[in-house]
Order: structure tokens, then sequence, then C-alpha cells
């Protein structure tokens, strides 16, 4: 029995194991052999390193890495560039979690930062200290927003925190500034029980999926700065001069977007074709 | 007396109490009132964390249903109780930062949260492509503004074609923002109708009472 739909029937109607393979092979090819091709620098990423810049040696800042170890894969690039930053500023930093596999981040996180920790005589304790996960919910957020000391009294590994730079914060409007790395736990908190409260000025690094909803309050004022996802922390990198996985995930990231594109249009150009030809647009399976 | 503290005005009251108590200083900075305020907040998140313990509790209770009655999937069951107490103990004997906890942490928590987030990624690709089909004028005008917002996105297009920068930015920052506005906007007007109902006893499921319940 002949094919009732020929080509444009299977392009249409493509198996999408197909998708899986393409993308499997597009993204570890430049994966494991990046070509380095150019990229280009959006004006929100120029906007987010200019809002750093703003910061001064000895400011605060409340580093609030709200993220699992699965989301810290998407926003490493933006997180390593931008404490870089912090570091060469001579910044002091209040680094908290929101999520439980926060712990596993740190040894990750200044395992990779130790050429510039080691630099510049960057040491815990006295430049930079990690209260750990301390943002289990919204009323632990509205909590230490209005009174720091009275909710965190020691650091990650038990050490008390007086006699640190910390004795300077009283509440949430004593920060320099916060800045977020977000997959959407406690950021929205973080928003309303001290950005809205003190008028902290924040900056925030997200996932892929939650930069719509982050560019509305980008927009209402509610955040000063955006970087968005792993190719706002490569364009990042490039801006700083410090070339890491953002950049050399890059390829990767826009092999993957045409071969998606690709796909679109295949199947398209199919579902035009099968339907034209049956007059039967409304019998147009996707499997 | 136990009866008292059971009943629906009781546990209505102390919830508008504490409403008031957390919503009042918003508007009439008072510091006494803004230290009870804080007072609450903090004895709520440390009462919090502690239901943890409950959730537990309750998992035990579910999965040893399960097990007991052989239903399917009750080996997998006995899999998540192991896991479980394997992580708890070891944090509780060892401590987080000790070598048992970060390894179980490192070596097997966390690569398999980061494989289950790259397979999304396989997953939203095949349904992105396979749903984008220009069914009607509508849809064709949608997949026309996913093409440029997907175009910009890769890298390389905005190194060759600067321009498409200025067309993305307009979709997302008036159709893309519009509705993210609307969602929010939906979501905190929903949340502030259901405060409304349970302050006024309208809504007590939440507090384990059923329809016509004291």
């Amino acid at each position: 029995m002949a094919d009732e739909g020929g080509i444009y029937k299977r392009m249409a109607t493509y198996d999408k194991r197909w998708v899986y393979v393409a993308l499997f092979i597009v993204v570890l090819g430049p994966l494991i052999n990046p070509i380095g091709m150019p990229i280009g620098i959006s004006a929100q990423t120029r906007h987010y390193k200019a809002e750093l810049d703003t910061l001064q040696e000895g400011d605060i800042v409340f580093s609030t890495w709200n993220m699992e170890f699965s989301g810290y894969m998407e926003l490493k690039p933006g997180v390593l560039a931008t404490h870089k930053m912090f570091i060469e500023k001579g910044v002091k930093l209040c680094i908290a979690f929101g999520h439980f596999e926060g712990v596993a981040l740190p040894p990750e996180i200044f395992k990779q930062l130790k050429k510039w920790t080691d630099d510049y005589d960057y040491t815990e304790g006295e430049d930079y200290i990690i209260i750990g996960y301390v943002f289990p919910n919204e009323a632990a957020v509205a909590a230490l927003a209005g009174d720091f000391h009275a909710n965190v009294r020691v650091d990650w590994r038990g050490e008390s925190i007086e006699g640190t730079f910390l004795d300077e914060i009283q509440n949430g409007g004593d920060f320099a500034m916060i800045s977020d790395y977000t997959t959407g736990l406690a950021t929205t908190n973080i928003i309303r029980h001290i950005v809205l409260e003190y008028d902290t000025p924040m900056v925030v690094n997200s996932i892929g999926v939650s930069v719509p909803g982050h560019l509305a309050n980008l927009d209402a004022g509610l955040i000063t700065a955006l970087l968005a996802s792993t190719r706002g922390g490569a364009e990042l990198e490039f801006l700083i001069g410090s070339p890491g996985p953002g950049l050399k995930s890059m390829d990767a990231f826009t092999f993957g977007h045409y071969s998606l594109i690709i796909f679109i249009i295949i199947g398209n150009i199919g579902h035009y074709g099968w339907t034209r030809r049956s007059g039967a647009r409304d019998r147009t399976g996707i499997r | 007396m136990s009866s008292f503290f059971k009943s629906r005005s009781a546990q209505i009251t102390v919830l508008i109490v504490s409403f008031l108590l957390v919503f009042i200083p918003y508007f009439i900075p008072w510091g006494p009132l803004d230290w009870l305020s804080g007072k609450l907040m903090t004895i709520a998140a440390v009462t919090n964390a502690f239901t943890i313990v409950i959730a537990v509790y309750s998992q035990f209770r579910r999965s040893g249903r399960f097990i007991n009655e052989r239903r399917k999937g009750w080996v997998y069951h006995i899999y998540l109780l192991a896991l479980m107490a394997i992580m708890t103990l070891s944090g509780f004997i060892f401590g987080q930062h000790a070598g048992a906890y970060e390894w179980l942490l490192l070596a097997v928590v966390t690569p398999l949260s980061s494989v289950i987030y790259g397979i999304l990624a396989f997953y939203m690709s095949s349904a992105g492509a396979r749903a984008f089909r220009a069914r009607s004028p509508h849809a064709a005008l949608l997949l026309l503004a996913g093409f440029v917002v997907l175009m910009y996105q890769a890298p390389l297009t905005g190194a060759f074609f600067p321009g498409i920068e200025g067309a993305a930015v307009y979709l997302t920052d008036t159709f893309g923002m519009s509705v993210s506005r609307m969602f929010s906007i939906s979501v905190s007007i929903g949340a502030i109708v259901l405060g409304v109902r349970m302050l006024t006893g309208k809504e007590v499921a939440f507090l384990g009472f059923g329809e016509g319940d004291e």
C-alpha cells in the first residue's frame, strides 16, 4: 500500500528520538572540542556589570544561593564571574542558601575560585562568611530581614559570627546589595521582605525559564539588574576578561538552538505539504 | 480545655491575631509591635523547620503501608526508606561537614539531581520542536515570535545580526512581560482572596476541618 503522506508526512511526524539524538550530538561535539565562535553581548548583561561596578571595597553583599546543585550547573558561569568581581573589588560576602543541597556548593565554587582567593588573600571568616541554609521558608526570610542576629548566631560550621564584619548587619537594609542566584526558591520572599522593606538593591542571576518573570521585576524596579542563565554568565565572563565554563559552552548553546530551529522548520514544511496535499489539516498527528 | 483548642473558632482566632500582628506593623511602625511581630516570625520560622520531622514520619508511615501490603512499586519504597535513613543518620552522627555525608551528597544526590535537570532539555526541545506548528494565523504569529526569540538566544546570531536584539527584546519586553505580569497579578489576587477566605472561616481545610465541622 502506498504511503499517503509521503515525504511531507514523515517530516511532519518525525520521531521525537531524532530530536534527542541530534541534540545530543550537536551539544556534545562542541563541548568536547570547543570551536570558539563569536557571541553577541546583550545590553542586559552590560547593565548587570555596571551595577556590580558601583560596589566599593568593604561593602557587605548578601550573596543568596537560591539554587539546587542541578540549577547551579546552569548558573555556574554567572556565579563564578560575579564572585570573581566581588573578590577583585574586596567586597565582603555573607553567603546564604535557599536549598538544603546548598551545603554541597561552597567546596565546589571556592575550588573554582581558588586562584582569585589566593591572589587576593580572600579568606573565610574575614572576607566572606557562609551562614548556611537559613531560608527554608518565607517566615525565615522575613524574620532574618527584620533582625539578622536574632536568627543567625553561627556560620555553617557552627562558629560564632560575633566579632566579624557581620556585626555591622542589623537588618536587611544594612547590606549594600543582594546578589541572588536563583532557580526560584526564596527569591520572591527576599524581594518582599528585604527589597520592598529596606530598599536594598538586588541583582539576580536566574535560570532561563524564570527570566520572563524576573524581567517584570526588573521593569518594575524591584531588582536593579538581571543576568540571564548560562548565556548571561558567558557574556559576563567575556566582559570581565575571564573565560570560564560559560564561554566554553556557548558553541553547544548556539548549535542546540539552531538544531531546534531546524527541527521546527522541517516540521512546518512537512505539516504544510502534508495537509495541503491531503486536505486533512485537522487530522495532523504529532507523534 | 483541649477541646477548646481543637475547636474551629479558637484556631481561627489564633490565625486572625497572628495575621494582625504581622500585618499591622507594615502600616503603623511602632517599636513594641515591630518587636512582637519579629518574634512571632522567628517562632514561625523555627516551628516551620521542625515540620520536617512530621514529613519524615508521614513518609515512613506511607511507605510502610506500601511495603506491608506489597503494593505495586513496594520495592522502591524500601529503597527510599533506606536512603532516607542513611542520609539522616550520617548527617546526625557525623555532621554535615564530615566525609560520609559530603560523599553521599556530592557523589549521589548532586549528580542525580543534575541528570534529571539535564534530561529536561531533551524533553523541552522535543516538545517545542513538535508543538510549534503554523496550524492557524494565530499559531503562525506565535511561531514567528518564537523564531525571533530563539534565533536571538543562540549566542552566534547576535554577533552577526546585532539588530535581532532589538526585535527579541521588544517581543519579551512587551508581549512576554505583559503575560508574565498578568500571571503574577492573578496569583497575588488569588492569594489575597484565599487569605480573606481563611480569615473569615470560609476556607478551613488547612486546619483539618471538613465542611460543617466545628
